[in-house]
């Protein structure tokens, strides 16, 4: 069983439960963890130094932030890639493993890039692999195998995510003493608010660096029952109007969950980051920050090395040298810079051996701890718009003095101070956001935090890693500054600095002090890379939460279902494409009746005096004389001349008419008559009902269907009473309120009916039952294309396209040019004067027994070989007819009745076609449909 | 109509070290420092050819008028920072399977401009021609990849339709089980096409550009368009005024703000359209994968991470902030087509901004307005298209004559009632 | 996500709207060129600045409506009704 040297006895303020002690693996081989560990504490713990290779030169690294953003500690966790060691705890059973290693940790292959590294300098891929071209392709794939990421999840990988909407007044995004303070002063003021915490615990720095400071503030948020706490959560995204994404981690039975919430006041208070030192060897392992020391130290119990050098510039680096020294490591020295101290250089091959200073001495140790200064993550302020200035006594970058409205700072990000100072900043920003959010009366003055002086230290007198994840050194950054990528943006992308997993938290501002450097512009006028959301990586999962697609059934779906219809995905409703045998079902409906259910149809009820300018308006055909009963067939078209629908109208009152409209078009023809009704023409007096949903809708069709309606209904159905397009209303089984109309898309004698739509499968099953013995038969959208492609009828969306206007698409002869204004008259004028657009056309193939492939082209001779003038739109093999019929557009000088094209299928075969007279291949004179 | 040439100048020309593994092998044993990429300028006080916009477009429309043409006096003007705009935020995909034969053309002539741009500009711009498919989900999908598919081997682009079953070979990841909302009933599948690196092909076009003694003027900014008796007289920006008698509009987001400044108004409606990147994982993905159903395209970068793009947002706006609303309809879409990537995580999103046209397809060409040029217009197909545009922009400004490959693209053709035929078109369009 | 004041139904997330274009008046067909015409149909401001276009309040009260939005920073500073009941 494996032990934990570096483990210290119990610590007043550990976070680890010594009580609860099991063993996960790491890389195959098991390892012992306290509950309450984060799995590099626990490595640590047992003496593991080297958590991973680095991107391009495969250095080992270790331990460097011991937080989430520790760069060296990405590891794959029982499969997941990317997970951030430093932060994720330990369970029992977990399997770990390195990541971007091969074949392992210790020796690694790709290690052989430290030996060519001046070699392959930065952007070193710009300047090669340029010739021979055919072997680019193998470039990549060896390049690939040097990508960084961890594995990909298994296809069967499916884990619980979800989503929730908050509705805090507040927000505080920390939960560190600033954020404590804040929060509670909200709420004290009557504000509902959410804490959230980034950390597995409330505290931020004083759980390590004060404890019992922590102890009253904790007690008083809990005290709050209007304080909502989220912890391993992040205020990761701040978009416009305050609508912020909140990562939840911790959130029991989902890996993550996205939490939305409009904010009245987000109050930032983020802490501040300690940054890295450049300096040669600062990748060692060994090498780590005052931070990650004294979370070792405090909060896990780990003693980080056994003999330690301590690079200070502040009193956070001169307390982890006293803690080290208390934990019983040997702290060989101490090189204080604001003395005037500085350190050159770490001595080390795979860990750090020695430390050579400025002043010449070199010291042995295992353990280099460097507290060279703080960045504040003032990426959320970005997002808000806030554009960060950089205080040059502070070395650091602070937030404006204005901020955006609903946003406020407090903490570190904000300024420096004693403890108490900071609680009482704090305090008075959570009064602040509470009052602006509409709660308590009290106007409080924020008072001034001081900014403390700090020495500028962000690269030592050697060259360094300044973006440990990419890889990336100081010499890198400077050298594309020389090359002439000079300014912040193109350096970036050029080296790939701040684009790895931290984008920046820890690596930008020492990347654009380099470039200030190298530039001599000064950090300031060098300016930073632009902060985006997410602050930190969401799962694609969190983001899509419990993911819901619309589906829409008619109230016949299940009968449908149950007799075996192929189901067609029609928008977003669900149709029957056939029923086991389209051609059967044509040829049904042709010598019997067969039922179809066309519930998707658009269909809206019309009512008021204003009705008929509204149909005058909108279509392009005449409405004025439509009298009560009967049904006009009309095309809508938009302002520039194109087909936008079509679809039949019926007059069934004085004041009262019902349009349809295509299915895929319903939607946007509402939002067309609603446009025309409130914005155009607001004194017309029109009423429009949706009723696509009210309305289950059956078209009964073929010879026999007068037959079979007569037996539901007592509307009188005498071919001379109820002529071809005209409606009544009536009762249809016993169903009161029903419209029934004769209108012809099948070229059949049929009837349309529209039944309230919770009879609507009581009709369609009392139709069935009542025709049998007419034969009568279900079908599908399938065998409903096919009729209406006999019978020569476009589908607007499929023989006409988003250029395709009325001339073009053969329905001249609806648009009557002499009306008042209607939608496309202009253009429809214009453009007919002009010509020369393509003609829609039946087609007839030469060899009936080819079904040409909708879409195919239709070609001719040319210089170059083929010139494309036209392409097939509609093309079916024809059951009644027993050959393949088309409908299809030709450039005009083919248009002409008897014309022979070329169709070219996509075997590249070409086949004759020729023009028909009339669109219509079965029944051309309509006679069926006046029967 | 020729060029003046008025300002005659010493020539900024000068050979750039050459790009090669033995330069690479070479600068590595002595330590030598590289040449600079391009060099800063002055302004100067009149150029031949001012050219708006420092990102492919503009860049390649410099570099085709020096080294076609032999036109160097010439000044690109970039507000930010070379390739700050559309072309380093796009999702570079690199395609010619469009719909129309003017399309086809224009863009296969990208593609082959692109395929040798490494060589031709000695700057690898890493152009991975791993395929492109276009899922289908419905049968008016399928019928439009039909078309597409024809007119495409029509004019000798290898694109053409496939099945579920080569679409699940393609990307294995996908769900093309018929469990899904919107099954996959097939695709276009394009070998040709493919990814490259955006920002290497706008700095390979600089290098090379300001190789020829072409100007490259960043952080100046386009404030005045002076126009006089109908024709260009000059510009006036941050850094001072230039006296010109071209301004070539290049530029993208800006084009209607730019063009207003010389008295031309456009079509035009500026749209953000966001993009996404997750964290790398192990390279899987080995196709560009695009759905026009549910509007969302991804592709794996050989770093391994994957990058999503979607369709323009829902209203215009100069804003490049992003936003909540699109990650999530990505990862939506994603997770629909993709099922087991759900603990894939998104590391950045950003935008750019895109100017929208009637019909869905640029504004090249002259304009009311004498020298003054358009190059606009560019959605969200912008990136795809730098070479060619570069490539006939130049030629057309150079030589006063329209190249036949952009002739359907003049501005005129609003007026006249002339759509270009890509309006016909129903997938997402990259 | 931006909030928009529906004038009929208070603020209300933008995804229950969708944006119908710059405002402007429609010419009277009957009297115009085809140029004028097309300017209207095609031609756009497309100011990066205050903007007043029509949206739709489709997933509320359904009623057409004209905002005021910057186009830049996406502040709304004034919702007027279109007529009409």
């Amino acid at each position: 069983m494996r032990q934990m040297p570096m483990r210290l006895g119990p610590r007043p303020h550990e976070l680890i439960d010594r009580d609860s002690r099991f063993t996960f693996t790491w890389n195959g081989a098991s390892y012992p963890a306290y509950r309450g560990d984060t799995i590099t504490s626990a490595l640590a713990a047992a003496g593991v130094r080297v958590f991973s290779r680095s991107l391009k030169y495969h250095r080992r690294r270790g331990l460097l932030t011991a937080d989430f953003n520790d760069p060296g500690c990405l590891v794959e966790v029982d499969g997941e890639p990317n997970v951030r060691g430093s932060h994720r705890l330990v369970e029992p059973g977990m399997a770990v493993r390195a990541q971007n290693a091969w074949p392992s940790l210790r020796h690694d292959v790709k290690a052989v890039n430290q030996l060519v590294g001046r070699f392959l300098p930065v952007g070193f891929y710009y300047k090669t692999f340029i010739a021979p071209r055919r072997l680019w392709p193998l470039y990549e794939r060896v390049l690939r195998r040097f990508s960084p990421g961890g594995p990909v999840p298994s296809p069967d990988a499916r884990g619980r995510y979800d989503q929730r909407y908050a509705h805090p007044d507040v927000v505080v995004a920390g939960g560190g003493p600033a954020g404590l303070a804040a929060a509670v002063a909200a709420a004290a003021a009557g504000a509902a608010v959410l804490l959230v915490e980034e950390n597995h615990r409330l505290g931020g720095h004083l759980r390590w660096s004060d404890p019992l400071a922590l102890g009253p503030l904790l007690d008083a948020v809990v005290a709050r029952p209007n304080i909502e706490v989220l912890t391993d959560a992040v205020v990761t995204g701040r978009y416009d109007g305050n609508w912020l994404a909140i990562l939840h981690r911790g959130a029991p039975g989902v890996v993550e969950r996205l939490v939305k919430v409009r904010a009245a006041q987000l109050v930032v208070a983020p802490g501040l980051i300690e940054r890295p030192y450049v300096f040669a060897g600062n990748d060692l392992p060994g090498v780590m920050l005052s931070t990650a020391a004294r979370r070792l130290l405090n909060l896990y119990a780990v003693r980080p090395g056994r003999r330690a050098v301590v690079f200070t510039a502040n009193a956070d680096g001169d307390a982890a040298a006293a803690e080290l020294v208390a934990a019983g490591v040997d702290v060989a020295k101490v090189v204080d810079a604001r003395a005037g101290g500085d350190i050159v250089r770490a001595h080390g091959r795979g860990r750090v051996r020695a430390v050579e200073c400025a002043d010449g001495s070199t010291v042995d140790c295992d353990l280099l701890v460097t507290a060279a200064g703080w960045t504040a993550p003032t990426a959320l302020l970005s997002q808000a718009g806030d554009r960060p200035t950089f205080h040059e006594g502070a070395a650091r970058f602070v937030p404006s003095a204005q901020l955006p409205d609903g946003v406020l700072a407090t903490g570190g990000i904000a300024g420096d101070g004693s403890l108490a100072e900071l609680l009482a900043h704090a305090e008075a920003v959570g009064m602040v956001a509470a009052r602006r959010a509409g709660f308590g009366t009290t106007a409080v003055p924020i008072p001034e935090l001081p900014i403390e002086p700090h020495p500028a230290l962000f690269r030592s007198s050697t060259h360094g890693i300044v973006d440990f994840s990419e890889d990336v050194s100081s010499k890198d950054l400077a050298a594309a500054v020389d090359e002439g990528y000079d300014s912040i943006e193109l350096a970036k992308r050029y080296t790939t600095a701040t684009m790895g997993p931290a984008q920046g938290r820890l690596e930008a501002v020492n990347a654009i002090a380099v470039v200030a450097a190298a530039t001599g512009r000064g950090i300031a006028a060098t300016g930073t890379t632009t902060a985006r959301p997410p602050y930190v990586p969401v799962s694609l999962g969190a983001l899509a939460g419990r993911r819901y697609q619309r589906v829409r059934h008619t109230p016949m779906h299940s009968w449908h279902e149950r007799h075996g219809a192929t189901p067609l995905v029609a928008g977003t409703w669900i149709r029957p494409d056939h029923y086991g045998d389209p051609a059967a079902e044509v040829l049904a409906v042709r010598n019997g009746v067969g039922i179809i259910d066309v519930t998707p149809l658009g269909k809206f009820e019309l009512r008021g005096p204003d009705v008929v300018r509204l149909l005058e308006q909108v279509y392009v055909n005449r409405w004025a004389k439509l009298a009560v009963g009967s049904v006009r067939y009309g095309v809508m078209c938009a302002e520039d001349g194109v087909v936008l629908d079509d679809g039949v109208t019926g007059r069934l009152g004085e004041d009262r008419y019902l349009m349809t409209t295509t299915s895929t078009g319903a939607a946007a023809v509402e939002r067309w008559l609603q446009w025309w009704l409130q914005v155009q023409r607001p004194d017309w007096q029109v009423r429009v009902t949706p009723m696509t949903d009210a309305y289950a809708s059956i078209n009964v069709a073929g010879p026999h269907s007068r037959a079979l309606v007569a037996r539901l209904t007592d509307v009188d159905l005498d071919r001379q009473s109820f002529r071809y397009l005209q409606v009544r209303t009536g009762p249809v089984a016993g169903v009161a309120g029903c419209v029934l109309w004769r209108i012809g898309f099948t070229g059949e004698l049929s009837y349309e009916l529209h039944v309230p739509a919770g009879y609507g499968l009581a009709v369609w099953e009392r139709l069935l039952e009542r025709g049998a013995d007419l034969g009568v038969r279900p079908f599908g959208v399938e065998a409903q294309r096919i009729l209406r492609l006999e019978k020569g009828h476009l589908i607007v969306g499929q023989d006409t396209d988003g250029l395709t206007q009325a001339h073009g698409a053969g329905l001249s002869w609806a648009v009557k040019a002499d009306k008042d204004d209607f939608a496309g008259k202009p253009e429809l004028g214009w453009q007919r004067d002009r010509g020369g657009y393509p003609r829609l056309v039946g087609l007839q193939p030469v060899d009936g027994t080819v079904v040409p492939t909708e879409s195919s082209q239709i070609v001719e001779a040319s210089p170059q070989g083929r010139r494309i003038v036209g392409r097939v739109t509609s093309s079916r093999m024809s059951p009644t007819l027993g050959r393949s019929i088309c409908l299809g557009y030709v450039a005009p000088h083919l248009a002409a009745a008897g014309t022979r094209v070329t169709v070219r299928l996509p075997d590249g075969r070409e086949i004759p076609a020729t023009v028909t007279p009339q669109s219509a291949h079965v029944d051309p004179d309509g006679t069926r449909l006046h029967a | 109509m020729g060029m003046a040439l008025r300002y005659r100048q010493r020539s900024s020309r000068r050979r750039p070290a050459r790009y090669s593994a033995m330069s690479l092998v070479r600068h590595g044993l002595s330590g030598a420092a590289w040449p600079r990429v391009w060099r800063h300028h002055e302004l100067r006080p009149g150029y031949d050819v001012v050219i708006v916009g420092g990102g492919v477009h503009g860049l390649a429309t410099a570099y085709y008028l020096a080294a076609n043409h032999g036109t160097t006096n010439v000044a690109v003007l970039e507000r930010g920072y070379l390739g700050g705009g559309g072309s380093g935020r796009n999702t570079a995909i690199i395609r010619s399977n469009y719909l129309t034969p003017e399309g086809v053309r224009f863009y296969d002539r990208s593609v082959h401009l692109y395929s040798t741009l490494a060589a031709d500009l000695n700057f690898n711009v890493m152009f991975s021609r791993r395929g492109h498919l276009t899922l289908a989900h419905s049968d008016s999908a399928l019928r439009t990849m039909r078309w597409r598919a024809e007119v495409n081997k029509l004019h000798g682009v290898d694109s053409e339709v496939v099945d579920p079953a080569e679409v699940a070979a393609l990307a294995p990841r996908l769900d093309t089980s018929a469990n899904t909302r919107y099954p996959i009933l097939g695709g276009l599948y394009h070998p040709p096409g493919g990814i490259i690196r955006h920002d290497a092909v706008v700095w390979g076009y600089a290098r090379a550009a300001d190789a020829h003694g072409v100007h490259l003027h960043q952080g100046t900014e386009v404030v005045g368009i002076d126009v006089a008796g109908g024709a260009i007289r000059g510009v006036r920006t941050n850094r001072g005024s230039i006296a010109t008698p071209v301004v070539v509009n290049c530029t993208a987001g800006w084009s209607s703000l730019v063009s207003e400044l010389a008295g031309v108004r456009l079509p035009i409606t500026t749209l953000p359209l966001q993009a996404a990147v997750t964290e790398p994982v192990r390279p899987f993905l080995d196709t560009v994968v695009v759905s026009g159903t549910l509007h969302v395209y991804v592709s794996q970068t050989d770093r391994g991470e994957l990058v999503f793009g979607a369709a323009v947002d829902p209203y215009p706006s100069y804003s490049t902030r992003g936003s909540l609303e699109f990650t999530e309809g990505v990862a939506t879409n994603v997770l629909e087509l993709m099922p087991s990537l759900a603990s894939l995580r998104v590391l950045r999103q950003w935008a750019g901004l895109c100017d929208m046209t009637p019909d869905y397809s640029p504004i090249m060409g002259r304009t009311p307005v004498d020298g003054f040029y358009l190059d606009v217009g560019w959605g969200t197909y912008g990136f795809k298209a730098g070479p060619v545009a570069g490539e006939t922009m130049a030629e057309l400004v150079a030589t006063g004559s329209t190249p036949d490959l952009i002739a359907g693209f003049d501005l005129a053709r609003f007026a006249e009632g002339r759509m270009v035929g890509e309006r016909g078109a129903a997938a997402v369009g990259h | 996500m931006i909030l928009l004041p529906c004038p009929h139904c208070g603020p209300r997330n933008t995804d229950e709207f969708s944006h119908h274009g710059e405002h402007g008046e429609r010419p009277d067909a009957d009297r115009v060129t085809a140029r004028q015409w097309r300017s209207y149909l095609y031609l756009r401001r497309n100011q990066a600045g205050w903007t007043t276009e029509l949206w739709l309040h489709g997933a509320g009260c359904g009623r057409y409506v004209l905002f005021e939005r910057h186009t830049v920073t996406n502040e709304v500073r004034a919702a007027h009704s279109t007529g009409g009941r």
